[in-house]
């Protein structure tokens, strides 16, 4: 990605920082806002509060009732949301072109007079409470959930993002106001705009309808410890009745963002599980049929963060999927990817690119990125030639360093009793635990 | 002569095989910059191009007038196994050979079927189109059935079975809602098929059905994006220019089904911790003049923060999680479907009652001016956000092509939505969303 020549970022005492996308194909704009600071400034034993206020603030501002906010975003033909992640918060909004100014006076009023009403903040903390419910109905939501609380067990990266009930119980308005003043009216923020706008034009309307930002006292980091990687093998049985298939999830520790050897593992892992043609895929899916997808993902944070392998096989036969993957995992560390699938992943990643920024939204996002998560800008703008630079010896480096498959947690949303005793009999477990998938929400 | 026709005439000199003789059929322009051009081949096969060169990809997409409706009760599924088989080996590629050639490329490949359609598609860079024309060709026509592919074939859909549906609950509910709500017309059995049709599946079903429904007079294909139309268009030629046509005709003398005289109740039972609402009301099939008016109600309905149902269940009563309505996009009469997640403890009469109760009321005194004016411009945003990629450009195309038989009414669409009135919202939902004209199931928490 290079930048284009109708975009700048650009910051002054008198305005915040604007990056800006043009694209005068089609005529609407997306706006976004971000700060970073999100789930990891939950105070423990308050998780969801970032979430909340966030849902809080996308009640609207002071002097206009939900009912009249949500009337006045409609007429507009806008969408907006406030997404609340990790480590950044982002207001994401949708307009028509002609109403774009409109739109960002709404936005501003949303995000500096919020209203933040008892009786809003009672209703949120209800529907909170039954989001948590209805989200026991997804067991690929539960199995990924409860992989990552394992994984992380005590760690802010083991956070569920919506908290769990006796967090949200303990949440009150007040933690929803200071955090707000603590944070989200503290930290340096990123505006950004693609599509049918420019630098000018967006710069003018900020202006107009932004207040000037004031000196920030906090540049919203938040240092983590690194995580403790859980030694050993775990099996944890998420316990649903009448399931005739498994949501099976196996996960270790993955890799820093800042790590010199994130792309060597990137491609290695696009190499095992990350394409069609990846040896997971190609060994559960296409030889066996054994599930409808079979993928390895690799995320990265400040700190280590998690790779997982994914499959979804019926109950008859999910522990011996399982089996396979663990050794098809253990050949990876061991041996590595051939030169051959190392060099088909690699004009996979880089071929695949353009899809990374094939609209004003996406060239956007990856700018933000580097704002305010502080994604090194050689990711974005030399990620082919950083793909390019991989060699053999590193990705086997990589993979062998940073991947154990002796220590892995393993996640089996299943009807326990048809599949106990199959993952009992898995190499080198050093434990079995089930868990009763409506116990997720406690 | 237009610079079309002109580019038709260089392409065709020296072609003597009439299946590949090009004719030009028309222009359609949208907005400034967009042309649509619709070309045919000599052997039935329509092309329709789109340049944009806003982003340096291509999309490339193949849609074939198949479907499960075009399935026989006891062979439900085969449409559905059939787009999973076109991945396997042709006469000029061997098994895996179409993955690797596409990924090493940087192409996103998938495919969907649905009622009345199967479509394949390629995202990819834009050189690689040679590539995406070579190989799609090839397998509209060469493709090798083997009876170890076809067994692990099914053993996916059976595993994609028993994901979205058995071990579902809405999947579940959804398939009950048709199933009761088409007696006799095929759009009562699942697209993936019952689970006993695809297992007993054999080579020679695979076989009979692709020789049926593969061919350039049953594909529309769809180009969009940044590329050099007359090098598309003569490579189209050369790859498909020698495929012949098939002389099977499309089922289209399915049997109707008769509108409902009271309302039809299902009540299942599954493991989750709250209760669930599904509706269907028999709706007109896409194409029909009420559709507009029915697209804006349902936004009015269900289509946002601001709808008055989410208002009234999600908000003010809190009755339910979530709350949905959408009208199937259908050939034939399909079934405008409402979805209610309940909060726990409540119960599925306490939506009904709700809801029925705001439908009466749009029916009795429909939309206001303010309501109406909000859908229409919440309606051009989904549109334009629609038309943001090339994917997103060609899969509407490619839809409207297939469904409507006109590929550029996704253009017209828009302004048939900006002119209809409060009167006709008011009308297309007294005469549509009746309940002794609908199904419903209810989910309630238990073991199954």
């Amino acid at each position: 990605m290079s930048p284009s020549r109708s975009s700048k970022v650009r910051a002054s005492p008198k305005t915040p920082r604007l990056l800006v996308e043009t694209s005068r194909v089609l005529p609407m704009v997306d706006i976004e806002i971000a700060m970073p600071v999100g789930s990891l400034q939950d105070p423990p034993g308050k998780e969801g509060l970032a979430q909340l206020t966030g849902a809080l603030m996308r009640r609207g501002p002071r002097g206009l009732s939900p009912e009249r906010f949500e009337e006045r975003l409609a007429r507009l033909g806008a969408r907006m949301s406030i997404d609340v992640e990790m480590r950044s918060t982002r207001v994401r909004a949708t307009v028509v072109r002609r109403h774009l100014d409109s739109l960002l006076a709404l936005v501003a009023e949303t995000l500096w007079q919020p209203a933040f009403r008892a009786s809003d903040f009672a209703r949120l903390k209800r529907h909170a409470r039954a989001a948590l419910v209805s989200s026991l109905d997804d067991d690929q939501t539960l199995g990924a959930g409860c992989l990552r609380q394992k994984l992380f067990e005590g760690h802010p990266y083991g956070r569920r993002l919506g908290g769990n009930a006796s967090s949200l119980r303990r949440i009150a308005l007040n933690d929803a106001r200071t955090f707000y003043t603590r944070y989200l009216t503290q930290v340096p923020f990123v505006i950004g705009a693609a599509g049918d706008v420019a630098d000018a034009e967006l710069d003018a309307l900020i202006r107009k309808r932004f207040p000037r930002p004031t000196e920030k006292k906090r540049n919203g980091k938040v240092t983590v410890p690194a995580p403790r990687m859980p030694k050993g093998r775990h099996v944890i049985i998420v316990d649903k009745p009448d399931r005739v298939q498994t949501q099976l999830f196996i996960g270790t520790l993955g890799i820093r963002t800042r790590d010199r050897r994130l792309f060597p593992l990137l491609v290695s892992n696009t190499a095992f599980g990350g394409m069609f043609s990846s040896k997971l895929m190609q060994e559960v899916r296409a030889a066996r049929g054994w599930s409808y997808g079979a993928f390895s993902r690799l995320s990265h944070a400040d700190q280590r963060d998690a790779w997982y392998m994914w499959t979804a096989p019926s109950s008859d036969y999910s522990a011996e999927c399982a089996k396979l993957q663990i050794d098809l995992l253990e050949h990876w560390v061991e041996r590595g990817v051939s030169r051959t699938e190392l060099r088909f992943a690699k004009d996979y990643l880089v071929n695949s690119h353009c899809f990374d920024r094939d609209t004003p939204s996406k060239r956007l996002e990856a700018r933000i990125d580097i704002e305010v998560l502080g994604l090194p800008r050689s990711y974005v703008y030399n990620y082919a030639e950083r793909i390019r630079r991989v060699t053999h010896p590193d990705a086997k480096e990589a993979t062998a360093a940073l991947i154990s498959p002796r220590d892995l947690t393993i996640v089996v949303v299943a009807s326990a009793p048809k599949v106990e005793a199959a993952f009992a009999q898995l190499p080198n477990v050093a434990d079995l635990q089930i868990v009763p998938f409506e116990s997720l929400r406690a | 002569m237009g610079p079309s026709a002109r580019l038709i005439q260089r392409l065709n000199r020296g072609v003597k095989s009439p299946n590949g003789r090009w004719e030009f059929v028309r222009e359609h322009a949208f907005g400034d910059e967009l042309r649509l051009q619709r070309y045919r081949l000599g052997n039935g096969l329509t092309v329709l191009t789109l340049v944009d060169r806003s982003a340096p990809t291509v999309s490339y997409h193949t849609w074939l007038r198949v479907g499960s409706r075009d399935e026989q009760p006891g062979k439900t599924g085969l449409a559905h196994l059939f787009e999973h088989l076109m991945f396997n080996e042709t006469k000029n590629h061997p098994y895996g050979e179409f993955d690797r050639l596409m990924e090493q490329a940087g192409v996103e490949v998938n495919a969907a079927t649905w009622t009345d359609w199967t479509y394949y598609y390629e995202n990819a860079p834009r050189a690689a189109l040679p590539l995406l024309i070579e190989l799609e060709a090839d397998r509209m026509q060469n493709l090798v059935l083997r009876s170890d592919q076809v067994a692990s074939e099914k053993e996916v859909v059976v595993n994609e079975r028993k994901l979205r549906v058995d071990d579902h609950v809405e999947g579940t509910a959804v398939e009950q809602l048709y199933r009761h709500s088409f007696r006799r017309h095929p759009y009562g059995w699942p697209t993936i098929g019952w689970m006993n049709d695809i297992r007993a599946f054999t080579v020679d079903d695979c076989r009979r059905f692709y020789r049926a429904h593969y061919a350039p007079n049953r594909a529309t294909v769809v180009i969009v994006g940044d590329f050099q139309e007359q090098r598309a268009l003569s490579l189209v030629q050369q790859h498909y220019g020698r495929l012949r046509a098939t002389r099977s005709t499309r089922t289209d003398r399915v049997r109707p089904e008769p509108a409902p005289r009271s309302e039809r109740l299902v009540r299942l039972q599954a493991p989750t911790p709250t209760a669930k609402l599904l509706l269907g009301y028999r709706s007109p099939a896409f194409s029909d003049r009420q559709m507009p008016a029915l697209s804006l109600a349902s936004d009015i309905l269900f289509g946002g923060r601001s709808s008055r149902l989410y208002r009234l269940l999600c908000v003010e009563k809190e009755v339910s999680t979530s709350i949905r309505g959408s009208v199937a996009p259908f050939r034939d009469p399909g079934l405008f479907e409402v979805w209610a997640s309940l909060q726990e403890g409540k119960t599925p009469r306490e939506a009904l009652t709700l809801i029925d109760g705001e439908i009466a009321r749009l029916a009795s005194k429909g939309p206001t001016a303010n309501e109406l004016e909000k859908a229409i411009n919440q309606t051009e945003l989904s549109f334009l956000h629609g038309m943001e990629t090339a994917g997103g450009k060609a899969e509407q195309i490619g839809f409207y092509e297939t469904v409507v038989g006109n590929g550029a009414a996704v253009f017209e669409r828009l302004r048939a939505l900006q002119s209809v009135t409060s009167d006709q919202v008011k009308k297309a939902v007294a005469r549509v969303l009746i309940p002794s004209r609908r199904t419903r199931v209810e989910v309630l928490p238990g073991a199954a």
